[in-house]
């Protein structure tokens, strides 16, 4: 009896040794490597020498990392804010409805289809300071002054870069907020309407907090998404002019693979790992969390 | 029943996993243990009649790509008992690679590679093979120019095969210089005066795009060795000067800075690569350009008529003159499995016959002397007697210098670019980068 009731418990288990198995040798395997071989000098040739703290200790006092650090931690207050809110409301907004919603949907979540590197192409060539979109736009409506070097004014360029990835980020925030949406019992909202309610206090009072659990799931996917920001960086302007756009993986990135310090790469990946690894825990608790209430 | 289903269906999907898995991660091994054999009895066979020499190239664009497996094919053709396994690799790649490919236990015999400091590292490292023997019996010291061979030399054996090159130099509109009554200019003074015309009549002197920022490196490659001489400039690059060196700054100060508040150059040039900066060039927005010979491979072929180079003014006339050669070649892996045949190619490659057929079909300068240069064009021809009345040749700074000095030091040029009266900082901030990355050398 005892084993027929085991049994079935452990069938998960036996599915899951395939995937854990390459689990273990590509994501975990390496990660402790990774953590290795930031303790050591390790250039891509010689063979790596322990060398303690050094890399750490060389990385809390290069002024690059401040400044990518402080660029990811602009980009996350960025996206925390401006998608969510733009996002909401748009899913307020798209979910009545009204005429031409579905373009309006399909139009706001395309920009998530392409891949971050066409996007960042695209608006390269957008923000072109002689030639392009923004900048003849301007010119054209006699707003000379507006036209700028978007991408090589070092106070402008990480906005410029920003502003980019928050315009793919709207969409997919709108989508998950919609999904929400249709998760919410019309009653709620009808009963509400009975008491007395207007459109405003509604959606303060009663979607909103009904809504919090998906609002806790996208700010900690904006998070995440900013701290891994690469793409969009090293396509636009591979962190420059003078580092002024560099954020930690693109620096990680050139430490590593263009000036071959491997192992003060690694340190900085960990350093990232660190910093991610506090918002995934968070994300996976209220998942977990969230799951278990169903 | 039922109820055993789905346990039943899940063991026996794992044991068919596991079996299928099994035999795989087992025999891995053993295949190969079977494979090896099967290939070394091919070997062996080949061993009477073929050869064989492996060749890892980074010539990845259309037409290099196409003249290099022209020369594999007739190296073939000429040793009939050697086979080239040869692989071509997408030139950013190469570059990550090469430090696997290197330190493989069977590397590839015959690599392309930068000439200079970049092949000095592995040198140094040991992971680069002595070919004194064929520099040797090819004759090379004495068909090869002493720079080239200097360049391929360290504690005065050879390791490196120099093959081809190409010149800095400044491009410009021959054109837009006649419509201002302008000539090419030969002092920094003349260079100022033309500058001036150019701005006054709302041509953007000189274009440039530092979106990638090696462009700004050649115009600090350049003022350095025309201020301070070749001598000192290498020096810099090797770590043994100080970047704190006032004679640093002054490059800075008296030479860069005014191009630079005089509105010289292109207006947010940061915004661009260096091909989009031709485009004003093409365009006749901008009269001027600091680059290397391959910014005629981009330039529109019914144009051409419109432009040529000039040798970067000269400063200092007591100075020495230096000028950037940037130079490709070829050398063989320190533990190659195939020498005898790595060292027959490598012949081949450096042979007058290989750097003629490179020479004619892609435009680019070889470096064995012996090469007929009667048919070269004009262009060609200008750009030989640039080099050949230079005094020192340098690579360009991103190869002369440690690739983690090169990254810190374009940073700072860039960031001068945007405020000239932080130099002393910045300056500072490089010396300091200098002492740590040269302290383990």
């Amino acid at each position: 009896m005892a084993q027929r009731n085991i049994f079935p418990r452990l069938v998960p288990y036996f599915f899951l040794i395939g995937p854990l198995i390459l689990y273990l040798i590509w994501v975990i395997g390496p990660m402790f490597y990774t953590i290795y071989l930031s303790f050591t000098n390790w250039d891509g040739v010689s063979s790596p020498a322990l060398i303690g703290w050094r890399n750490y200790q060389k990385l809390f006092r290069d002024p690059v990392f401040y400044i990518s650090l402080g660029n990811n931690l602009r980009w996350m207050v960025c996206f925390i804010t401006i998608p969510v809110v733009g996002g909401l409301a748009l899913a307020l907004t798209l979910n009545r409805n009204i005429p031409g919603a579905k373009f309006f949907k399909t139009s706001f979540y395309a920009p998530m289809v392409l891949s971050l590197v066409v996007c960042g192409l695209i608006w390269s060539w957008m923000y072109h300071p002689a030639k392009g979109l923004i900048n003849e736009t301007f010119r054209a409506v006699g707003l000379d002054s507006l036209a700028q070097g978007w991408l090589s004014d070092r106070r402008l360029v990480m906005w410029a870069i920003i502003a980019v990835g928050i315009w793919r980020q709207v969409g997919y925030v709108m989508v998950l907020y919609l999904a929400g949406l249709q998760g919410i019992d019309p009653t709620y909202v009808d009963a509400s309407r009975v008491d007395g309610c207007n459109s405003w206090q509604t959606i303060w009072h009663v979607i909103l907090p009904l809504l919090s659990p998906v609002t806790v799931v996208v700010v900690v996917i904006s998070i995440i998404d900013s701290l891994r920001a690469f793409d969009l960086v090293s396509v636009m302007t591979r962190g420059g002019p003078y580092y002024s756009s560099s954020v930690l993986a693109n620096f990680m990135y050139i430490e590593a693979f263009n000036n071959y310090k491997m192992g003060y790469g690694a340190s900085i990946s960990v350093i990232l790992f660190l910093l991610s690894a506090v918002f995934i825990f968070i994300y996976l608790w209220r998942v977990l969390k969230t799951e278990l209430e169903y | 029943m039922k109820r055993y289903m789905f346990p039943l269906l899940a063991v026996v999907t794992v044991l068919t996993m596991v079996v299928a898995c099994q035999p795989q991660t087992v025999t891995v091994p053993v295949e190969k243990r079977v494979e090896v054999p099967v290939q070394q009895t091919v070997e062996v066979e080949r061993i009477v009649a073929k050869r064989v020499v492996i060749y890892n190239s980074y010539m990845s664009d259309p037409a290099p790509r196409e003249a290099d497996a022209a020369l594999v094919r007739m190296f073939e053709e000429e040793h009939p008992d050697i086979d080239v396994i040869h692989s071509t690799i997408a030139h950013e790649d190469f570059k990550q690679a090469i430090r696997a490919y290197l330190t493989a236990s069977t590397p590839p015999d015959v690599m392309t590679w930068f000439a200079g400091n970049r092949a000095r590292f592995f040198i140094d490292k040991g992971l680069i093979m002595d070919i004194s023997d064929v520099w040797e019996k090819e004759g090379w010291n004495e068909s090869y120019p002493k720079g080239f061979r200097a360049l391929s030399t360290v504690n005065d054996k050879q390791y490196f095969l120099p093959a081809s090159w190409y010149w800095w130099a400044v491009y410009y509109r021959k054109d837009i210089f006649d419509q201002y009554g302008l000539k090419p200019p030969q002092t920094w003074d003349e260079f100022l005066q033309v500058c001036e015309t150019l701005k006054k009549n709302g041509i953007t002197p000189i274009t440039i795009g530092t979106k990638y920022p090696w462009t700004a490196a050649g115009w600090f490659d350049y003022l350095n060795m025309r201020v301070n001489g070749p001598e000192f400039h290498i020096n810099l690059m090797l770590g043994k000067e100080r970047y704190d060196d006032p004679r640093v700054k002054r490059v800075f100060t008296d030479y860069w800075a005014p191009l630079i508040q005089k509105g010289y150059f292109l207006e947010d040039a940061a915004a661009y690569t260096w091909s989009e900066a031709l485009q004003f060039m093409i365009e006749g927005k901008a009269a001027m350009y600091l680059m290397g010979d391959f910014l005629r491979d981009s330039y529109p072929d019914e144009l051409e008529g419109n432009l040529d180079f000039f040798r970067f003014p000269i400063i200092d006339p007591k100075m020495p003159i230096g000028e950037e050669a940037p130079t490709d070649g070829f050398f063989i892996a320190a533990n190659s499995q195939h020498p005898e045949e790595a060292k027959l190619f490598l012949a081949f490659l450096g042979s007058v016959k290989a750097q003629q057929y490179f020479a004619d079909t892609l435009g680019r300068l070889p470096t064995n002397m012996g090469v007929d240069t009667s048919k070269f064009t004009p262009m060609q021809k200008k750009g030989l007697e640039l080099i050949q009345g230079a005094d020192y040749v340098s690579q360009f700074y991103d190869r002369d210098t440690t690739p983690e000095m090169a990254e810190k030091g374009m940073a700072g040029f860039m960031e001068f670019w945007d405020n000239p009266d932080k130099i002393d900082d910045i300056l500072a901030r490089l010396e300091a980068a200098r002492q740590e990355i040269f302290a383990g050398q």
